[in-house]
């Protein structure tokens, strides 16, 4: 079996004796530690070596964390193809995993893993020294198997970062974090949120939800018409996102430089069109499509965008926790297209849209592989992990 | 067929701030190559760009010092285009939503009617590496410098309201001067703080239409910027007259062939919205309280000179066109020295002097108090002006204030009429025949006169008193003469 770590540091000892004391923490060659090697899964960045630590880095170390090696991701961490997120948590390996969330990543890979995962709010992690694709949609998610493990380390990391201005001063309140009453407790429901799940996982998640209900919470139907328009927005506006964005990863001062160019200009252009994998050379692709062949349908997108965030706010306004089911939608093989990524990250991506928190339990045996997922609005991580450890300890902390 | 030029200008200045634009690196892209780059400003993969506040503040100054409108909400764009200038495939800059919109400058038109050129948008930008081409043996190679990556500019984008060479030339001396006022930049494009790009189209006298624009760079002063669009103007003129297309596409002048030589074809694809740098939200406290820093610009200036001072509209012009010679003449003003006596020394001896030098008003050693204190002397006749001359000469190199150095070197002027009767004497004696000349009514003998007095005085008599006394003393001979 080949090797779980793509780099394990010679000595992996934590600097500092804070609250992580002795966690061990696995990341992915996209988070950025001083001297360790940094492609974040694409030839494009190969034997890029980080010159600093990611902010969220150090502050694991300060806090006392391990950070015990990067596990392989998929190509700047797009879809999981080629990827073994979740593995080192599963194997025991690491107490917890730091998997970059792009569409649903680090929560798809904790379902697989039958493990929690968690995708904090947008601006809640700093950016500085995070290697990605889709800036305005991707953050590092937290994939473990200890719900306490994810407050824990959400203290240590997260908060304003005078290195990264993206980031709010002040991050949003967090509401209070009191005692949960399960009879004044009420869980919103996204009907749209099921359609594309086949009749088990449809069955599964209700089946979760009745569990819910025995617990004394009140769920209430919520209508989202616009939910579909999910995937759309995120790839239309995440592709442009990328094929600007990715322009950085020039392949020529690291990775690899195409051989055989007549002169500088030649061997940019050849060296950027040999670096990127099948997947993200498509999406790219896609990308520039769009902001050069019709850009009138990207501006398009992120006024879609707009409109499904001010109704996701509205929505999550009206109660405590929103539940959606969370499915791998992976189809039947092995593909890697664009097309079936986009699928397989059906019933999560939308909080990359959106920005918004989310939470992946593990699903309950006979659920048809449906686990729920909690969201709630930007900026309520703590409350929503307050009331995630609630509704998983109310199922009598089955997984 | 007479053709008209259609004419705008597209400016970049750079400003003068101590960091580069996103990132704390010094700003000095002069300095040892790639001595001032950091992760940020080398674009490695995980940094983070952060917009500097000076260079916002600096940005935003030079708008309202050319009055346009500073937007309550602007952003930074990607604008992707690839070079080895730009390892990271797009500079950040402002294309949908810019710092600023309208704006504008008066000039003083040929038929002597001002006229206003309008300014579209100013935005701000990263600039661009540097790259440097060599030979090393017989192998050419080229190096990239990041010392200039990420330094702060604006750009200014005008709109087509030029028709002449002459109109961008006034401009942009116009220009130049409201940047400098407002300290954002030393704006020259000798040493390439500001860069001037021409688009020009051309089309038959009074038509209204646009035709298509020829982009011309690399001019290296105003007055290449005014050769470059005479010489551009005459080529599509004679193009269009054989009846040739005009194609969109960047030129780039040549100052040694005096001719525009075509570069590459133009290309610009849209630009995305940078998902990273914040959006910059002005708020209108913070704009007003900008506002309340802007110092007293050119314009107004030249009108208070010409209504405190008595000056004409030329010399208040010529002095408020520097912010250090406005200074200067305001600071001698303040000393005591009378106006116009502190607008023709200034612009007459000590301007000339400085350039000889090659030094700069600011810091030459000649200070207002100094000069002040010369001019004052000079105008009490302590001395003549040919010694205040020598003496402004000396201030630049001895320290020491100029009545000392009057004393030491006995730059004291005669106005002592006892002292000089002996010497007119002496002279009328020995030019028996410029007296009779005078005599019989040849004003011009006095001059021959007293220059002949102020010789025997070593250049130290007052001309004034000698005047007098010679007029006093032939007229009083030839009453007594028979």
């Amino acid at each position: 079996m080949e090797e779980l770590f793509v780099h394990r540091p010679a000595e992996a000892t934590a600097s500092g004796n804070g609250p992580l004391h002795g966690m061990k923490v696995a990341l992915q060659p996209n988070c950025s530690v001083a001297g360790w090697p940094a492609d974040a899964g694409s030839d494009a960045l190969a034997d890029f070596k980080a010159l600093e630590d990611a902010t969220i880095a150090g502050r694991l170390r300060q806090a006392g964390a391990v950070l015990c090696g990067t596990t392989r991701m998929s190509e700047f961490g797009f879809g999981l193809h080629g990827s073994r997120a979740g593995e080192a948590v599963r194997q025991g390996a690491a107490d917890a995993e730091l998997v970059l969330d792009l569409m649903g990543e680090s929560r798809l890979a904790a379902l697989r893993a039958s493990v929690f995962g968690f995708k904090p709010s947008y601006g809640r992690l700093s950016r500085l020294g995070i290697i990605g694709l889709i800036p305005s949609m991707e953050c590092a998610g937290l994939v473990t198997a200890d719900l306490e493990v994810i407050a824990k380390i959400l203290d240590a990391v997260a908060g304003a970062d005078e290195m990264d201005f993206s980031m709010p001063a002040e991050p949003a309140a967090d509401p209070e974090d009191g005692p949960i009453d399960p009879s004044r407790l009420t869980i919103g429901v996204i009907a749209e949120a099921l359609q594309g799940l086949d009749d088990d996982a449809q069955a599964g998640f209700r089946q979760t939800l009745a569990a819910i209900r025995e617990t004394g919470a009140t769920l209430l139907d919520l209508s989202f018409p616009e939910f579909s328009l999910f995937p759309l927005a995120h790839q239309v506006v995440g592709a442009v996102e990328a094929s600007s964005c990715a322009g950085r990863y020039d392949s020529v001062r690291y990775g690899r430089r195409a051989p055989g160019a007549k002169n500088w200009n030649e061997m940019y252009l050849r060296s950027r069109g040999a670096a990127f994998g099948p997947l993200v050379k498509s999406y790219l692709f896609q990308g520039a499509y769009f902001q050069f062949e019709r850009y009138g349908a990207f501006e398009a997108a992120c006024r879609i965008r707009s409109r499904l965030v001010a109704r996701m706010d509205r929505l999550a306004a009206q109660v405590d926790v929103l539940a959606l089911p969370a499915v791998d939608l992976a189809g039947s093989g092995n593909a890697a297209s664009l097309g079936d990524t986009y699928a397989r990250f059906g019933a999560t991506l939308f909080a990359n849209v959106t920005g918004q928190p989310a939470l992946v339990l593990p699903p309950c045996p006979g659920t048809g592989g449906a686990g729920l997922q909690l969201t709630a609005a930007r900026g309520g991580d703590g409350r929503l992990l307050a009331l995630g450890r609630h509704l998983f300890n109310g199922r009598g902390g089955k997984a | 067929m007479d053709f008209e030029a259609v004419i705008g200008l597209e400016i970049h200045v750079e400003l003068n701030c101590a960091t580069k634009m996103f990132c704390d690196c010094p700003n000095r892209p002069g300095d040892a190559p790639n001595t001032h780059i950091c992760p940020t400003c080398l674009w490695f993969p995980g940094a983070v760009p952060r917009l500097s506040r000076q260079a916002l503040e600096k940005a935003a100054l030079l708008c309202l010092g050319l009055e346009a409108e500073l937007q309550p909400v602007s952003a930074f764009d990607q604008k992707v285009y690839y070079y080895p200038d730009l390892p990271k495939g797009y500079q950040l800059s402002q294309a949908h939503l810019p710092l600023s919109r309208g704006g504008g400058i008066e000039i003083p038109g040929e038929d002597g009617q001002t006229r206003r050129l309008r300014i579209h948008h100013i935005h701000m930008e990263e600039d661009v590496a540097k790259l440097v081409h060599e030979m090393e043996g017989r192998l050419p190679i080229s190096l990239v410098d990041f010392n200039r990556a990420g330094a702060p500019l604006v750009e200014i984008v005008t709109e087509p309201d030029f028709r002449t060479a002459c109109e961008a030339m006034e401009f942009l001396k116009a220009l130049r001067t409201r940047v400098r006022y407002v300290g954002a930049s030393e704006c020259s494009m000798e040493n390439g703080t500001m860069r001037v790009d021409a688009n020009i189209s051309v089309r038959p006298a009074g038509s209204d239409r646009m035709n298509t624009k020829v982009e011309v760079k690399n001019m290296n002063s105003i007055r290449h910027v005014g050769d470059a669009i005479a010489h551009e103007i005459a080529r599509q003129s004679a193009a269009v007259q054989a009846g040739e297309a005009v194609i969109l596409h960047t030129r780039l002048w040549d100052p040694d062939k005096k001719a525009t030589v075509p570069m590459r074809a133009k290309f610009e694809g849209p630009c995305v919205p940078d998902p990273v740098v914040p959006v910059i939200a002005l708020s209108a406290e913070w704009i007003a309280d900008l506002r309340g820093r802007l110092p007293e610009m050119p314009a107004v200036r030249a009108e208070r000179f010409m209504a405190c001072y008595e000056l004409n509209g030329e010399e208040a012009a010529f002095l408020s066109a520097e912010p250090e010679v406005a200074g200067y003449f305001e600071a001698l003003i303040t000393e005591g020295v009378a106006p116009r006596m502190a607008m023709h020394w200034l612009s007459t001896q000590l301007m000339p002097a400085v350039r000889e030098r090659e030094t700069a008003l600011d810091a030459c050693p000649v200070t207002p108090a100094r000069l002040g204190g010369l001019l004052k002397m000079l105008a009490r006749d302590e001395i003549n002006a040919k010694a205040a001359r020598e003496v402004l000469g000396l201030l630049f190199d001895e320290d020491g204030s100029p009545e000392a150095i009057v004393r030491r070197r006995g730059f004291g002027q005669v106005s002592d009429t006892a002292a000089l009767e002996q010497l007119i004497d002496t002279v009328l004696a020995a030019q028996p025949a410029a007296v009779a000349d005078f005599r019989s009514g040849q004003g011009k003998a006095m001059g021959f006169l007293i220059g002949q007095a102020m010789q025997a005085s070593g250049g130290k008599a007052n001309p004034k008193v000698i005047r007098e006394m010679l007029a006093k003393k032939l007229a009083a001979d030839s009453i007594e003469s028979p």
